[in-house]
């Protein structure tokens, strides 16, 4: 070892959740602290023969990932997430909140802590599970783990309470929507399938046919230089700056000159949020109007385009989708409209995505989802040069169709060993993660429901089903248990949320949490978790684009404060109920669920485990992920629970465990035979009887057959796509009476220096120019892009801080006056950390957390999606030292300007 | 063999790994004798500057990593007294973080801000190439081992100024040693449309014109749009030719900043 480090750990540096990791590193570690995160090499243990890097060979010229990976900024910065002042230091109780006596739910958010030992709050969580699962039954017991956040394997985390729930006879799961492809699920699956994401599955050799054959890239609502940061790196980048060195036009289409428009587009088309399918249907009136798109290839391949021609020539309702018709609605000019389609009926044109954006996460989205599936139906889709091609998630769910870079032989996911709750299993009872604040605030005797379990993954026949809450014979939910408490920034109406939270059928709110951020700040217990930088683990680093590999993490630093982790929090609580054994046992897989369930004690008493016995069980866990085979896993009652038995584990056959531990990493190589695999959907191109669909008809059906009978009177999603205006639920267009007093459409993105709501107190972040706007009161504020038009109608300046804010609150933002957003939109990244200076409904937020004033309602009527982007506000100066003045208490909350809120402004007892 | 920064400018995509890395090597860690440990906040031994060209629809984003340029006749090796301000063999220039101490004219000998001002420690402190990683083996520093494009380069200084890198900011004076490639200058751009017919003009000859003489030639793209990139900053006339329409001239004025001349309309002859 050197001078500038005592040792090194590979660590994956993901936030993508769920045991799926990505972004592998090193973290080089001095006197006992962090020295730097930096790259892994990939050759460093192994010789290039061994690990084979691909490279796709184009037009002269060649690509090849490397070596090394490319890590974000966010992991270079990590270093300050784990020493963050904002970290919980040890067990707190809300110190208004008293479990034998008045609780208090109404102070929630506002109210402070107080320091207790772990073993009073492992014995007061115990007590309430009991209590609770004794008065309501174990569907009052709602676990909450969504996908933001660390991604770990026997770390837990994302539902890591959902085992032990399991054990003790179940529990209500908020179900983990399709949050980043809202769209193509509601709206592209019932067009062409493509099952479980909705946007083109079959990516295998994309990247090399848009290298070889594309003339042009439509990056369509698509920022490949902020959205795949977090779960996988900047291989995305390179690929786009080679693209134009071939010589293919990058078109973007978006309201904002986002990240990837700012350095590619050689054409930005700014389109107004959540109008696209306007957009779209004109581009296939121009088509139909001018003979430009493959008729036969319609005849062939595809069903109900005759409904479609119908309505997009306004035969349905006498209004033909003209150029000049979608110019008034989306803001493009009719003239750049019909060059639009003439350029791409004439070119081989595909379509580029990475999730985000309003494009897919506003109202009505499966509309614009499934247009574009029509669009490129039009133009012979899977015809070389001529696909849909994702920028990220490759090779997403371990699922061999879904690598767009060239396949890797083999491969695996430790699920096995995943303590944190799988996606498709725990359905008895749940509710959609969109409708969490619904459900809470429902009135006594009335029921939800919603068609689909609403869970990223599953297939499309899953969403004809409907489901309801509470089930009958089920208690409604009174304790609401969370290991990611993030809602109110990251989903469909925060405001609404912390009112749910405040509700008095909320018994108990326990939070574990490694950050006194967001929701944390409405639990009634907080459980202190470790950072994985903390911990010792085994991760996949995958969906980079370089090779995937296997890894095992060594712990790099002691935890922070009296810390641990996700799994180690659960393990306290079952240890105080007595049903520690069993949970070990179910994690390891030694015993079933059901096995476990038969040997509850009668009643709930402490026993614990020794230290070496659960050192031991978490050892043993790591061989169980590496090795697969969790009964509990085949066993699950999801529908996707078989799909995830057969993909885990399998390490064995690679190398044994203990060289795995000693060496550190695998990497998997490239296959020899990946130039073999069929591009994209060349086959179905070539032979649609052949190699049909996963469509009722087998064919892209312009006319959903699946949606017509099913929803055989649905406006909001008719079985022909169309522009949908407004709805019941929904009156988010400029044009609409609520765009009288709201006159911008909100942009919020997917954030360029977060993930989600990660990384918010990231101090050399922070002081980025671009990532917060300093105050006249020295606060940082969220940056608000607006374009110089409306900030001159608005006399708004660079630094002046506003309110952007609609019936549902305030958020404050730093106004950025800028040519990167179009005229009638504001921008402002979404997932910041929420400091409410008020409250619920109609609230004020410091923080900029947007989601906080987001549309409630789902997507549409019948599809229980997020809305989340492409929402009407209005924006205006404030005076923030008036507002100090009004709220002199929360705006002088302990606060470090380069870290923000700190966790001291919450801890009102420290002993 | 004297080493340097090439930094490609059209390569970069602002993504700050630069910049962050920098500071995960450096705040709070004492890389002496190299560098005494950075604040966490407030200085910047490398900083990626962004400007934002043109306006909508017409926008591009120029990202430039600026850090210490380790000139050749660096006027900090002059305003150090006591050997505060050395170079090494590889070209690298250090502030040496003990005789440093107290030393304000190093930071304000500097023409390109790259030297900070430490009032706890009353030192100046600026990028070190990570002198510190090069002694223990790196074969680059942190900045560079980041970049996930190749933007920043370390590499051999011929090799640099061979690949016809740029010293930027050079003066009678000074001589920055690190290289930049494709630093940009102005662009003039717009579009050719009919607005009675409602349609782009595509393949209509566009030529930029300076004080009547023609300075470059091109056509409008399919989308009717044209791009002049890399213009020297000045007053331009744009010419719109196209057959069976009225030619038209339109003013750029790209003396101050890029210029996006909008949309221009050309009526049939």
């Amino acid at each position: 070892m050197g001078t500038t480090k005592d040792r090194s750990v590979y660590k994956t540096l993901g936030w993508c959740g769920f045991g799926a990791g990505t972004n592998a590193g090193i973290v080089d570690v001095k006197e006992g602290k962090i020295a730097r995160i930096r790259p892994m090499r990939i050759d460093e243990k192994y010789s290039v023969d061994d690990i084979k890097p691909w490279t796709i060979h184009a037009r002269g010229s060649s690509f090849t990932p490397g070596l090394k990976t490319t890590l974000p900024p966010l992991a270079y910065g990590y270093k300050q997430r784990v020493y963050s002042p904002n970290r919980v230091p040890y067990p707190l109780k809300r110190v208004d909140w008293d479990p034998q006596g008045e609780r208090h739910p109404e102070t929630r958010g506002i109210s402070g802590y107080e320091r207790i030992s772990w073993d009073e709050a492992a014995q007061i969580c115990a007590d309430e599970i009991a209590r609770v699962i004794d008065t309501y039954g174990c569907s009052a017991v709602f676990c909450q783990g969504d996908g933001h956040g660390e991604t770990k394997i026997i770390g837990g985390g994302h539902g890591c309470n959902t085992r032990l729930m399991d054990v003790l006879g179940g529990y209500t799961c908020q179900a983990r929507q399709p949050d980043s492809w809202e769209g193509w699920y509601w709206g592209a699956k019932h067009v062409w399938g493509m099952d479980p994401v909705g946007k083109q599955t079959l990516q295998n050799n994309v990247l090399r046919d848009v290298s070889q054959n594309s003339d042009a890239v439509l990056f369509w609502g698509c920022d490949p230089e902020t959205t795949p940061w977090g779960w996988g790196g900047q291989i995305a980048s390179q690929i786009c700056y080679w693209w134009t060195d071939l010589g293919i036009k990058s078109i973007y289409v978006c309201p904002d000159l986002n990240y990837g428009a700012a350095v590619h587009a050689d054409t930005w088309i700014p389109v107004l949020p959540n109008t696209d399918a306007a957009l779209q249907l004109a581009i296939a009136y121009v088509w139909m109007t001018e003979g430009l798109y493959d008729r036969s290839y319609i005849d062939t391949h595809a069903v109900g385009f005759d409904w479609f021609e119908y309505y997009v020539l306004g035969r349905e309702d006498g209004v033909p989708k003209t150029p000049k018709w979608a110019e008034e609605k989306c803001g493009v000019p009719s003239r750049r409209i019909k060059a639009l389609a003439r350029y791409w009926a004439q070119h081989n044109v595909s379509i580029a995505h990475c999730n985000g954006g309003g494009y897919i996460r506003s109202c009505f989205s499966h509309e614009p989802g499934r247009l574009e599936v029509c669009l490129l139906a039009m133009q012979a889709v899977g015809a070389p040069g001529r696909n849909q091609i994702s920028m990220i998630e490759w090779g997403l769910y371990g699922q061999q169709n879904l690598l767009t870079c060239p396949r890797p032989a083999g491969g695996t996911y430790f699920g096995a060993a995943f303590t944190g709750h799988l996606p498709g299993t725990g359905l008895r009872w749940s509710i959609p993660q969109t409708m969490v604040p619904d459900a809470i605030l429902l009135p006594e005797g009335e029921e939800l429901t919603w068609y689909g379990h609403v869970i990223a993954g599953l297939p499309r026949i899953d969403q004809f089903g409907q489901h309801r809450y509470p089930e009958p014979g089920a208690s409604r939910i009174h304790m609401f248990w969370t290991d990611t408490p993030c809602w109110s920034t990251c989903w469909n109406g925060g405001n609404r949320m912390q009112d749910a939270l405040r509700d008095p059928s909320i018994e108990f709110m326990l939070v574990q949490h490694p950050w006194m951020e967001n929701d944390t700040l409405f639990a009634d217990i907080i459980l202190p978790v470790s950072t994985k930088l903390e911990q010792t683990d085994i991760a996949t680093c995958t969906m980079c684009g370089h090779n995937d590999l296997a890894i095992h993490e060594e712990q790099a630093v002691d935890p922070v404060g009296e810390a641990r982790t996700d799994a180690e929090c659960v393990l306290a609580i079952a240890e105080k109920l007595g049903v520690a054994e069993l949970l070990v046992g179910t994690w390891l897989g030694s015993m079933s669920v059901d096995e476990a369930r038969a040997q509850l004690p009668e009643q709930f008493a402490a026993h614990t485990l020794t230290d070496e016995e659960k050192v031991a069980a978490f050892e043993e866990l790591k061989r169980v992920g590496f090795m697969g085979g969790n009964p509990n896993l085949a066993k699950g009652d999801g529908p996707r629970s078989k799909q995830l038995s057969a993909m885990k584990g399998g390490m064995s056959q690679y190398l044994p465990f203990e060289k795995f531990v000693e060496v550190g990493y695998y990497p998997f190589p490239t296959a020899d035979d990946w130039e073999d695999d069929p591009a994209g959907l060349i086959q179905f191109h070539d032979d649609p009887e052949g190699h049909p669909l996963d469509t009722p008809t087998g064919k892209i059906e312009f006319y959903a057959t699946g949606i017509a009978e099913h929803w055989p009177g649905d406006e909001e999603r008719p079985p022909v796509p169309h522009w949908i205006e407004e709805s019941e639920a929904h009156h988010e267009r400029l044009t609409c009476d609520r765009g009288k007093d709201y006159p911008f459409l909100v942009v919020s993105n997917h954030p360029r220096w977060r993930v989600h709501a990660e990384h918010d107190d990231i101090a050399w972040l922070r002081e980025l120019n671009a990532c917060k706007v300093i105050g006249p009161d020295g606060y940082r504020y969220e940056p608000v892009w607006v374009n110089p038009v409306d900030a001159r109608a608005r006399n708004l300046h660079d630094g002046d801080i506003v309110r952007i804010f609609n019936e549902r609150g305030n958020v404050l933002g730093g106004v950025v006056v800028t040519e990167r957003i179009m005229p009638h939109c504001i921008s402002q990244d979404h997932g910041a950390r929420v400091d409410s200076i008020v409250t619920g409904t109609g609230g004020l937020d410091r923080g900029g957390a947007n989601n906080l004033i987001c549309p409630g309602a789902t997507t549409s009527k019948n599809a229980p999606g997020e809305v989340t982007n492409g929402f009407l506000a209005n924006i205006e100066k404030v005076d923030v030292q008036a507002l100090a003045a009004q709220y002199p208490e929360e705006f002088n909350r302990d606060y470090d300007p380069a870290v923000g809120l700190i966790a001291s402004a919450r801890i009102v007892k420290e002993a | 063999m004297a080493k340097t920064f090439l930094i490609d400018i059209a390569r970069c995509n602002g993504c700050r790994s630069c910049q962050v890395a920098c500071k995960d090597e450096h705040c709070g860690a004492d890389w002496a004798p190299y560098a005494a440990p950075q604040p966490d906040t407030g200085q910047f031994w490398i900083e990626v500057d962004e400007q934002v060209r043109g306006s909508v629809p017409k926008v591009k984003m120029a990202y430039t990593p600026h850090s210490c340029r380790h000139c050749a006749d660096a006027p900090c090796l002059e305003a150090g007294r006591d050997g505060a301000v050395y170079r090494r063999d590889d070209g690298l220039v250090i502030i040496d973080p003990e005789r440093a101490r107290g030393q304000r004219a190093i930071v304000e000998a500097c023409p390109f801000g790259a030297v900070f001002w430490n009032e706890a420690l009353a030192l100046p402190q600026k990028c070190t190439g990570c002198a510190h990683l090069l002694e223990d083996g790196w074969s680059e520093p942190r900045c560079v081992d980041a970049c996930p494009t190749g933007a920043l380069r370390w590499i051999d200084e011929e090799d640099a100024i061979a690949a016809g890198g740029e010293a930027l900011g050079a003066t009678d004076s000074c001589t920055p040693r690190t290289r930049y490639l494709n630093v940009p200058k102005r662009f003039v751009a717009g579009e050719a449309y009919d607005r009675e017919a409602d349609e782009e003009l595509i393949g209509c000859t566009v030529t930029l014109l300076s004080d009547g003489t023609e300075v470059a030639k091109t056509t409008t793209d399919d989308f009717g749009d044209f791009w002049f990139h890399d213009v020297e900053p000045g007053l331009y006339r744009v010419r719109f030719e196209y057959p069976n329409y009225l030619p038209r001239e339109v003013e750029a004025d790209v003396r101050t900043e890029d210029r996006n001349i909008g949309g221009v309309a050309l009526a049939s002859a």
